[in-house]
């Protein structure tokens, strides 16, 4: 197996030492030799990468989030009893719920067919990613709270919903600091302004630093989001250039009278580090550098795909330059209530073949095997219908898979009953979910804590299990 | 010295990890002794290493006699109970787990029993078990080492400093110095003890930011810097601070801090980010508060408990209605949670939001088993909790086309509560109005047609829909459909014109059966335990005759927790006024005494200063709680206006400046960086606002099409800027707003690269960078010099030196030759640059 190392430490020390192209960074070295060694936030900055806790699995995660909750019966868990009884009450009795009439059973118009060497099994409405069987481990037994939306994203990404807790990829930045000098650790592409919304990618307690960078959001195509303030809308380069280097001569006359101030030196050198990330975060977010053969693998330019597919590839190229943790959202599409057939078939093909893209692409370039990608939502959908002929929220059973970052490809892991309703073998709590993600990085979730109103906090609160039988 | 050794007491920086260390260790010393005196010292350095531990964790909650908690008539923690077992017999088989009922319940295997009832015990807690059933199942002869006296203990906890009766403090004025005030004495006394030299006192210029900034939130005025730097009187600082604090701008600064600690906000946030569309009531309520200087005990009582008070008028009735709002502020999940559990969650929210806002204590900790640090036993937890879950909060309301659990809401004025429930019933009704209106409109073309077929079919099925004329077949044709026609421009009116929403306020109420509260094990809210008397923190309350009966059943307790909360002969009022106190300290010297300030339990910080902190709580109980008193004590004083220049020397020892050898410079917060921002630019609005998000649906956030977000456009002062949860305006959000979750005393500094992206490219700082610079340019004076210097002047209130003019200058020159020289107003749009720059500059950043 071959097992790396976090070979390279960067220090924020290391990183304004080094001398970076254009005016501020020399500007800023200079500044450096004639008053003071501190760095950008005290001894060292909080984004410099650290150490995980044990030999990690992956390096880094990419999460693709479908908004809304995609149907697992009808995705990746096929259920011929389901089908069988479709039209009949699901009694209660046969999944251990106590109401006698659970509603009517709907079976899945859609095919299913084993794919690759695992024999995964996967609905033919993704075609694309079935090509991409035995990278697949899927998990057929995920378990959740919340029956409405907004609880159960707030507990897909944070663990909480009723109080205010730091979303995964901040733990992870936290625990794992930014392997690149110019990018945050956590970036989130897309993400839902409703349940939740900011929450959903926030840092609660921890450091501000840690909060998810956002680009865009669910509602806006992605070709037109930006970062906010990452550029000028009134002052070209060179001026706002002139413009900073004044103000870093204000500063440092502010600074030599105060003799020193960790306040004041911070300030002077975060300016330095936002007018690098200014050119920094376009620079990655322009697709046009990709060739346009990149661009056909993900299905940018075709009509339904475009829009998934440029997200895809940004989430790669940010994989690429270092960031920790990408979520990709999809917009609030897949809550099918009703007309479930016609949505969700919509709904896969604009993800299908960007999603295969994406892991052809991450496999040429020879990241996937540290790059972990996860596919979940908040939670499945009922086998019984909803309006007829759509289906209703369901957390008591769904399914996600993972791909990448040392996971058994082609594995099918935990089972679900006759009709999909409940786990019946090797069940895997969201907070289990958590704590895998985090071992996936080499990190031990009770050993990630965080220090706040005089207690030690967790990701995981006081749950979690590793499910370490999905990794290799 | 004594002081340095309370500020190195072990349990400061006690984490959880560290805390349950120290445990084990204590007990392996205890133990150690046990091991020389018993031949299987072995077996019991096993039992009390990791398996009592365990029991302390998990069990003794429910099962132990220092917890007075004997469920299933188990006891874990002496000998003989763990020897005798429960109702379900005997706990142990020694050397044979699968006899031990213990082992039986911690593998989860059996429904019926199934322990601790939260969670399975992990892996390897239950490998240490089993070995110790193997093992013999050996035990200790004594019963509780004195070192596990649980740290919930009411009785012991009362020695923790934050509960002790305030200290009479006489400061001692040096015999050859009898100048300053008692705080300078005060603090003095600990800067020589430490032999810290004091720095000068800030120049006037300086103060006058200073003070400006941390009263008004504002900048100093170039005529308002002028007057008081010339001002040759002896009192002119203290007419200043008169000035300030008797001006309305000071409630708009000091109403904010209030509102951080209220959790304030426009929206519910959580799952379901419904718009608190009445909110702003309570925040304007709160700003004339604190102008008016309401005695802060009754300033309490009004927000606990302002329903129930007495009052005179409608209007007092209203605004003491509306200040109850505190209690409705919070987040809450809305969607498919248990009414039970939602009624549990809004308990939990206000028992931690009170116990940290008046006592800086984590009440919320004991809410699943008692607290692991602080006296707080679970018993005191649902003892307050039956005083909340007794109160009213919520309401039935019909909203986005549903019957909705939502915060209450309470019709203000006379015929308020009429005028809310006809809006109510519109809404509720509308449905069945659209119906009838598509009807009447049915009818109407029946007639019109002279269809008395269809005519007479639509009124017999839709009686409500025809007019009772238009169904008089006596009546001419023409009066019947006139009398129709009417009917369905009527309702085609009601449902094209909704009523507009009645003037109301998020009240609290008593419920009309206050009941006191069940414990929930583990914090289940199925899992009920013994109902506790409603009542307040045992270790908070000295004992009273009757103190059992204090609380009468007739109402949810409220109004008696207001009053013992700010009971200031009681050590209830004198933790509030210390707590209090020390906020007020904390905004005006950037450090509070006790710098965790919403942390007053073990694992927060001890004061730096007790004498100091006793004797602020002990005016401000003596000036009858008046927070502008205080406040001018505290300004007063040489302290205060000490300059925050360094010295190598004192910060060399004290370089967190704990001693107050000088003043902290600190970073502006966002709505003072606005709103100063503005009004340099000319364009802050200083009216009152009421509502800033009337224009929202009552989704505040998006979810699908709805697109509709907060403004930010509004020239008003920040403080009345749209507060949404999920949503905050982007300014708030990147330079420290508080979170509008939780309650908050202290407001991150962070230093990020937003920050500086923000303040180099954000458009409203660049707009306002213009205005200044054509204000400049408005002034008499001509050269560009004077120009910038004006400039400089403006913003920082202060200099600038000749140097730092030359800088400006020659940047200016420099910006100027790189613009073309045919641009417009090129000389605008350089200088514009150069004040842009000085927003951003540290000078303006900071304050000191």
């Amino acid at each position: 197996m071959a097992c790396f190392q976090f070979d390279r430490i960067s220090t924020r020390r290391d990183m304004l030492r080094r001398s970076g192209a254009g005016f501020a960074s020399l500007a800023f070295s200079a500044m450096l030799g004639g008053t003071s060694q501190t760095t950008l936030f005290g001894s060292e900055s909080p984004l410099a990468a650290k150490q995980p806790h044990f030999t990690p699995r992956a390096k880094r995660i990419i999460f693709l989030f479908m908004w809304g909750g995609p149907s697992h019966v009808d995705l990746f868990d096929p259920k011929p009893v389901l089908n069988a009884h479709a039209g009949q009450p699901l009694n209660g009795n046969t999944v251990g719920h106590p109401s006698p009439n659970l509603g009517t059973l709907m079976g899945t118009p859609f095919r299913f067919r084993q794919h690759g060497d695992g024999g995964i099994w996967i609905s033919e409405l993704f075609p694309h990613l079935a090509k991409h069987a035995d990278r697949l481990c899927v998990v057929r037994s995920m378990h959740t709270e919340g029956t409405a939306h907004g609880e159960a994203l707030l507990r897909l990404h944070t663990g909480h919903s009723n109080l205010v807790r730091p979303s995964v990829g901040s733990w992870i930045s936290y625990g794992l600091g930014s392997e690149s000098d110019e990018l945050p650790a956590f970036v989130t592409i897309s993400p839902p302004r409703g349940h939740g919304g900011v929450q959903n990618y926030g840092s609660a307690f921890l450091p501000a630093i840690h909060q998810g960078t956002a680009i865009g959001s669910a509602e806006i195509p992605i070709s037109k989001a930006r970062v906010s303030h990452i550029g000028n809308s009134k002052l070209d380069a060179p001026t706002q250039s002139e413009q900073l280097k004044l103000i870093q001569a204000l500063n440092q006359s502010h600074l030599q009278s105060a003799k020193t101030d960790r306040g004041i030196e911070g300030l002077i050198a975060n300016y330095e580090l936002a007018f690098r990330m200014q050119s920094a975060i376009p620079a990655t977010m322009n697709l046009d550098s990709e060739t346009a053969e990149t661009h056909r693998l993900y299905g940018i330019n075709e009509d339904k795909t475009d829009n998934f597919g440029r997200q895809c590839l940004l989430a790669r190229k940010l994989a690429e330059s270092g960031v920790r943790y990408i979520q990709v959202s999809t917009d609030y599409t897949w809550d099918h209530h009703q007309k479930l057939r016609d949505g969700i078939v919509g709904e896969c093909k604009q993800v299908d073949k960007p999603i295969a893209g994406l892991l052809e692409d991450l496999a040429r370039r020879g990241l996937l095997e540290d790059t972990l990608v996860v596919w979940g939502s908040e939670f499945g959908r009922t086998p019984t219908a909803e309006n007829n002929d759509g289906r209703g929220h369901h957390p008591q059973a769904f399914t996600i898979w993972m791909a990448g970052g040392g996971v058994k490809g082609g594995l099918t892991y935990g089972a679900t009953d006759d009709f999909g309703y409940k786990p019946v073998e090797n069940g895997v709590h969201m907070h289990d979910l958590h704590a895998s993600l985090l071992y996936a990085l080499g990190m031990d979730h009770k050993r990630l804590t965080y220090r706040y109103a005089g207690r030690d906090f967790r990701l995981t609160d006081i749950y979690g299990n590793v499910v370490e039988a999905l990794w290799t | 010295m004594p002081l340095l050794s309370t500020l190195n007491n072990p349990m400061n920086t006690f984490a959880p990890a560290k805390w349950l260390l120290s445990l084990l260790l204590a007990v392996t010393v205890t133990n150690e002794s046990l091991a020389q005196v018993q031949p299987d010292g072995h077996g019991v350095a096993f039992f009390e290493t990791h398996i009592r531990p365990i029991f302390f964790q998990h069990c003794y909650t429910c099962h132990a006699d220092s917890q007075d908690k004997r469920e299933g008539g188990l006891v874990l923690d002496s000998k003989a109970g763990l020897e005798m077992g429960g109702h379900r017999g005997e706990f142990v088989v020694p050397h044979d787990a699968g006899a031990s009922l213990l082992w039986q319940a911690v593998q989860y295997h059996d429904a019926e029993l199934q322990m601790p009832p939260a969670a399975p015990l992990p892996p390897e807690s239950l490998h240490k078990l089993r070995q110790w059933i193997e093992l013999g199942a050996p035990l200790p002869n004594e019963t509780t080492p004195s070192s596990l006296t649980a740290p919930s203990d009411p009785e012991a906890g009362k020695s923790h400093w934050a509960f002790q009766p305030l200290s009479t403090v006489v400061p001692m004025h040096s015999e050859n110095d009898l100048s300053g005030s008692a705080i300078d004495v005060l603090v003095d006394t600990l800067r020589q003890q430490n032999q810290l030299a004091t720095a000068p006192l800030a120049d006037r210029a300086t103060l006058l930011r200073r003070l400006t900034l941390l009263l008004h939130g504002l900048m100093p005025t170039p005529s308002e810097l002028d007057h008081f730097v010339n001002d040759p009187a002896p009192d002119a600082y203290s007419r200043l601070v008169d000035r300030l604090l008797a001006s309305p701008r000071f409630g708009e600064r000091w109403g904010r801090h209030w509102l951080d600690l209220a959790r304030y906000a426009d929206s519910n946030g959580s799952d379901e980010n419904f718009l608190f569309r009445e909110a702003w009531r309570y925040r304007n309520w709160v700003l004339n508060a604190l102008n008016e200087d309401i005695p802060f005990d009754r300033f309490t009582k009004l927000q606990i408990a302002g329903d129930l008070l007495p009052h005179d008028t409608v209007e007092q009735r209203d605004q003491q209605r509306i200040a109850t709002g505190f209690l409705l502020l919070g987040p809450k999940v809305l969607l498919g949670n248990d009414p039970e559990n939602q009624k549990m969650e809004i308990a939990d929210e206000l028992i931690d939001t009170i116990g940290r806002v008046y006592h800086a204590q984590t009440l919320g900790c004991a809410r699943c088993h008692n607290h692991k640090f602080d006296p707080v036993p679970t018993r005191d937890y649902y003892a307050l909790a039956g005083i909340f879950t007794s109160t009213q909060v919520m309401e039935q309301r019909f909203m986005l086309n549903e019957q909705r659990v939502m915060e209450q809401l309470i019709g203000l004025g006379e015929n308020g509560i009429d005028q809310d429930d006809a809006y109510e019933k519109y809404w509720r009704e509308r449905n069945q109005l659209g119906i009838r209106k598509d009807k009447a409109r049915e009818a109407l073309d029946a007639l019109n047609k002279g269809d008395q077929e269809a005519f007479k079919k639509i009124a017999e099925a839709n009686v409500d829909a025809v007019a009772s004329e238009a169904n008089d077949t006596a009546r001419t044709l023409d009066e019947r459909k006139g009398a129709q026609q009417k009917l369905a421009d009527a309702l085609t009116k009601a449902w094209n014109e909704p009523p507009a929403i009645p003037q109301r306020a998020m009240v609290s109420l008593d419920r009309p059966q206050p009941s006191d509260e069940a414990i929930r094990i583990a914090g289940q809210f199925t899992q009920k335990g013994e109902t506790i008397p409603r009542g307040f923190l045992t270790v908070l309350t000295d004992a009273q005759p009757d103190n059992k009966s204090a609380l009468p059943t007739s109402g949810s307790g409220r109004l008696e927790l207001s009053q013992w909360l700010t009971a200031g002969n009681q050590r209830s009022g004198q933790t509030t006024a210390r707590v209090i106190s020390n906020r007020v300290w904390y905004h005006l010297m950037g450090r509070g005494l006790v710098r965790t300030v919403d942390n007053f339990g073990r694992t927060g910080e001890t004061p730096s200063n007790p004498p100091l902190l006793d004797y602020l709580a002990r005016r401000l109980i003596e000036k009858e709680w008046s927070l502008k008193e205080l406040i001018r004590e505290i300004v007063l004083s040489d302290t205060f206006r000490l300059s925050s220049e360094l010295d190598a020397g004192n910060y060399a020892v004290d370089p967190d400046n704990v001693f107050l050898w000088r003043y902290n410079r600190r970073k502006i917060d966002p709505e003072a960086f606005r709103d100063s921002t503005l009004q340099l630019a000319g364009q802050l609005d200083l009216n009152v606002y009421s509502s800033t998000v009337h224009y929202l649906g009552d989704q505040a956030t998006a979810v699908g099409p709805n697109t509709v977000r907060r403004r930010t456009d509004f020239p008003c002062r920040s403080v009345y800027l749209p507060v949404i949860r999920n949503d905050l305006p982007e300014i708030f959000e990147i330079l420290d707003f508080t979170d509008p979750q939780v309650a908050t005393g202290m407001r991150r500094q962070t230093i990020v690269p937003t920050q500086g992206l923000f303040l180099l490219n954000d458009n409203q700082v660049m707009d306002a960078a213009t205005q200044i610079a054509k204000r400049a340019c408005q002034q008499p004076e001509q050269s560009i010099e004077q120009k910038m210097s004006w400039a400089y002047k403006h913003i920082l209130g202060n200099g600038p030196s000749q140097e730092e003019n030359s800088t400006l200058v020659q940047a200016y020159q420099s910006l100027l030759n790189s613009l073309p020289a045919d641009k417009p107003d090129r000389e605008l749009h350089a200088l514009s640059i150069v004040v842009h720059a000085i927003l951003a500059s540290s000078r303006f950043q900071y304050y000191e």
